[in-house]
């Protein structure tokens, strides 16, 4: 296990100095020039090629790369020219928000889905079974800010049971907290749980064919016990990959969701970075992004070996 | 029992004047809650560079500028008391107010405006906002309640010019500014009517009443709360539910203004302002070089439809660059007449095909605006191309002239003087048309050295006459501001230059 570890550990590092490396050459293909954005657009091409080689930025790209880098390992992410915050400060706010959402969007996903998929997996073919699946095709195919706006139009406006917007930090009022997350939780639970529902579905319909549940049934066991101890665990593979796809992508942010319910999430800090040519910003929350998507992913890595015995032992 | 009388009588009288006076009028308490458009970064000038409209009415609550404008557009005190001028109008003098201090306890006097001024002004700075501020050469602070401005060209009406809660014309504190270094951007301290009580990045900032502030009585309202709301759907969606008792709003919003107009439980605030959303042909350019095709691009479009196609026609057309909201009202303005046919001769009468490309935003808006101005064009024989950039690469694009035809903006300022000469004149930066008349050259000077104010509207009338007849810019829509409130939300004053100040607001 330990061998398992480190080894996974170690393809953690070029999969983020190849992330770094491409957001920077990205960024610098961006149009506009932070000394221009910093001086103006009626600045004189002498002052703009002073503030350049002031910021360093007239040096070539690898070596502004090498050079943020080297900070980085100091534990140094820069400050944001616009704001003056550190990275690690706005990040530091912004990334519980997300964290939050991400965390509810997923487990009402998952509590959506998994009952669904196992009793469409056991009626396979039926009336129920054929419903349930073409409802989760018609929800996949309606946008979620769709479901966003009429969610609000419903429980904000008409009925007044829930905040339409905004936030408030959770140790500071915990319920108004959880309240506020509501709304943009159920819009990507809503978005999340026909996939999360089709592929359990399918596997688990695989997973009722073979002959070991034939035989626990022979055996006489509960059908509950057959479904959820020995039909579940080897048919939950796709699902744990698809919800670790899932969460890596909801760790960056959802900006549409962030935008609609104004939650100050890392997926607007991230846009806000971009449209103000705040690189160190974007950097920085690339940097944080990837990280955690790579760990959410490593994480994913050790589920397989905790369900499926095979690959723990390197025979898979 | 006669003195009884008069007693009770005196009783009545008072009692009838308070009820009459504006004491009972204005509630006192209560809190505010404002739904903006954007996040603010921060309010340091040298951070932020230029306060957008987000940070313009969030600076109107907690910092402060030397002269206000009253309802009438006038030039009203604010830290300033009065001011006069030298007959060269190069000069201005400032009395200060005095007895105010800072939220930090700091005293405002005339050291703390030269102060914010030389540190915006100072080359080592690099400040973006310098630009704004090139025509004032320096301030000097004779003694604690003066300032006097040394300008380099003259203005007539400077007072109004530094009523904008904007980067500029704001006085922070300067002791707060360099105890708290990179924190202040996100600390600002002013002389406002209300103080930062606490900021959460991205959600909200939450102001408290000023009690040391220098006009008793005021603020009214206990607290406001500035939330940035960026959707508009769900921002009108938080004003119906409770969640805002303001928003801020534009043209583009037509059907939630319609909606808000209708509920009895909400109120539109909108003002009418000065300035237009313009645009600049590019004269040295063919075929733009030539006026005849120049006049008939103009008088090809139908701003009522293009209105209509835009925001559900709440766009109001413009003839000229003053607008409605302006002091300057033209008898003749030279604006040519919408007239297809005539501009459809017109390209014939010019005999080679007519094929141009125009900037617009990479946003759905600026691909509307293009789809609608290349229909009225095509249908006069014009092939127009749409040419689609990031925001930030308008201005960059002007000013380097890349260009055929760019979009621009005629802001809403107190004073047409400022933008008028950057605009038009000929040895101007910012002659974005590359154009230069005499005539046109000579009205804009003479208006920025007249201070009677029918004579020096005449003289932009003049130039308006010039620019329209060589059609070497178009105007489409006059700005328009719009705020949706609940009906309880009184004490707004009109939105000069889309700023909305609900510093002296108060709930009903």
């Amino acid at each position: 296990m330990a061998r398992f570890l480190g080894r996974r550990l170690i393809y953690l590092l070029p999969v983020l100095v190849a992330v770094t490396l491409l957001t920077f050459l990205i960024a610098s293909l961006l149009p506009g020039d932070l000394a221009v954005t910093i001086l103006g657009d009626q600045a004189t091409p002498e002052k703009v090629a002073a503030l350049r080689a002031q910021m360093g930025l007239d040096l070539p790209i690898w070596e502004r790369y090498l050079h943020w880098l080297w900070g980085v390992m100091q534990g140094d992410f820069g400050r944001s020219f616009r704001t003056g915050e550190t990275v690690l400060a706005a990040v530091g706010d912004r990334l519980p928000v997300s964290l939050e959402l991400m965390v509810i969007a997923e487990g009402l996903g998952l509590l959506i889905a998994i009952p669904l998929a196992i009793l469409c997996a056991v009626k396979s073919g039926s009336a129920l079974d054929r419903f349930v699946t073409g409802l989760a095709f018609g929800k996949l195919s309606l946008p979620p800010y769709l479901v966003a706006i009429l969610l609000i139009y419903l429980f904000a406006v008409q009925l007044n049971l829930l905040p339409a917007t905004g936030w408030v930090p959770f140790n500071e009022d915990p319920l108004t907290n959880i309240r506020s997350f509501v709304l943009p939780g159920l819009t990507l639970a809503f978005a999340e749980w026909p996939v999360l529902m089709r592929v359990l579905r399918s596997d688990m319909i695989a997973t009722l064919q073979e002959d070991y549940i034939a035989m626990a049934k022979a055996k006489g066991l509960r059908p509950a016990r057959i479904l959820f101890v020995h039909a579940l665990k080897p048919s939950s593979l796709t699902l744990v990959t698809v919800t670790g796809i899932n969460i890596g992508r909801l760790i960056g942010g959802t900006l549409i969701i962030e935008t609609i319910f104004a939650l100050p999430g890392i997926g607007r800090l991230l846009v806000g970075a971009i449209y103000a040519r705040d690189f160190i910003i974007l950097q920085g929350v690339v940097l944080f992004v990837a990280v955690g998507f790579v760990i959410v992913n490593f994480i994913v890595d050790l589920l397989y070996a905790v369900l499926d015995p095979r690959i723990r032992h390197g025979r898979a | 029992m006669t003195r009884f009388r008069l007693w009770a009588l005196g009783c009545a009288l008072i009692a009838t004047a308070f009820a009459a006076g504006p004491a009972f009028a204005q509630k006192q308490g209560g809190t505010l809650t404002v739904g903006l458009e954007l996040d603010i970064p921060g309010f340091d000038p040298l951070k932020v560079g230029v306060y957008d409209t987000s940070q313009n009415i969030a600076a109107a609550l907690l910092l402060e500028t030397l002269v206000k404008l009253d309802d009438n557009g006038k030039a009203a005190p604010s830290l300033a008391v009065s001011w006069s001028h030298s007959d060269d109008f190069k000069t201005w003098t400032f009395k200060l107010r005095p007895d105010v201090k800072f939220h930090d306890g700091t005293p405002f006097n005339a050291a703390a405006v030269k102060w914010n001024f030389d540190r915006q002004k100072d080359p080592k700075n690099n400040c973006r906002c310098a630009f704004y501020i090139s025509n004032t050469l320096s301030i000097d602070a004779p003694d604690d309640l003066t300032v006097v401005y040394h300008l380099k060209d003259p203005a007539v009406n400077l007072p109004v010019l530094l009523t904008r809660p904007d980067q500029n014309s704001t006085i922070h504190s300067p002791s707060a500014i360099q105890a708290k270094g990179d924190d202040y951007n996100r600390n600002p301290v002013g002389t406002g009517p209300f103080v930062l009580k606490s900021w959460t990045a991205g959600d909200r900032m939450v102001l408290e009443r000023n009690p040391n502030y220098w006009d008793k009585g005021k603020p009214y309202l206990d607290r406001v709360v500035l939330r940035p709301l960026p959707d508009s759907q769900s921002r009108f969606a938080s004003l119906k539910s409770g969640d805002a008792d303001l928003v801020w709003a534009d043209e583009f919003e037509a059907d939630n203004i319609q909606r808000a107009k209708k509920d009895p439980s909400l109120q539109v605030l909108s003002y009418a302002g000065s300035g237009a959303a313009v645009n600049a042909f590019n004269t040295k350019v063919a075929p733009l070089d030539d006026v005849r095709v120049r006049q008939a691009l103009v008088m090809a479009l139908d701003r009522k439809k293009y209105s209509q196609a835009l925001t559900n026609g709440l766009s109001r057309p413009a003839r000229n660059p003053y607008g409605d909201g302006s002091w300057v009202q033209c008898k003749d303005d030279g604006a040519l007449p919408e007239d297809p046919k005539k501009a459809a001769e017109l390209i014939k009468e010019y005999g080679k095909p007519v094929s141009f490309k125009m900037l617009f935003t990479a946003t759905p808006r600026g691909r509307t605006n293009g789809q609608i101005l290349q229909q009225f064009w095509k249908n006069i024989g014009v092939n127009m191309e749409i040419e689609q950039v990031d925001q930030a690469t308008i201005p960059a694009r002007a000013f380097q002239r890349k260009f055929d035809v760019t979009p621009w903006r005629i802001v809403d300022f107190p004073d047409p003087d400022v933008q008028m000469f950057a605009n038009f004149y000929s040895k101007s930066p910012l002659n974005l048309a590359n154009f230069s008349d005499p005539d046109l050259d000579k009205a804009l000077e003479n208006a920025r050295v007249t201070p009677d104010e029918a004579k020096r509207a005449e003289f932009y009338c003049e130039a308006s006459r010039i620019i329209n007849k060589n059609a070497t810019w178009f105007w489409t829509f006059q700005n328009t501001y719009y705020a949706m409130a609940r009906a309880k939300v009184k004490g707004v004053p009109k939105m000069y230059g889309g700023v909305i100040d609900v510093s002296h607001a108060w709930l009903e």
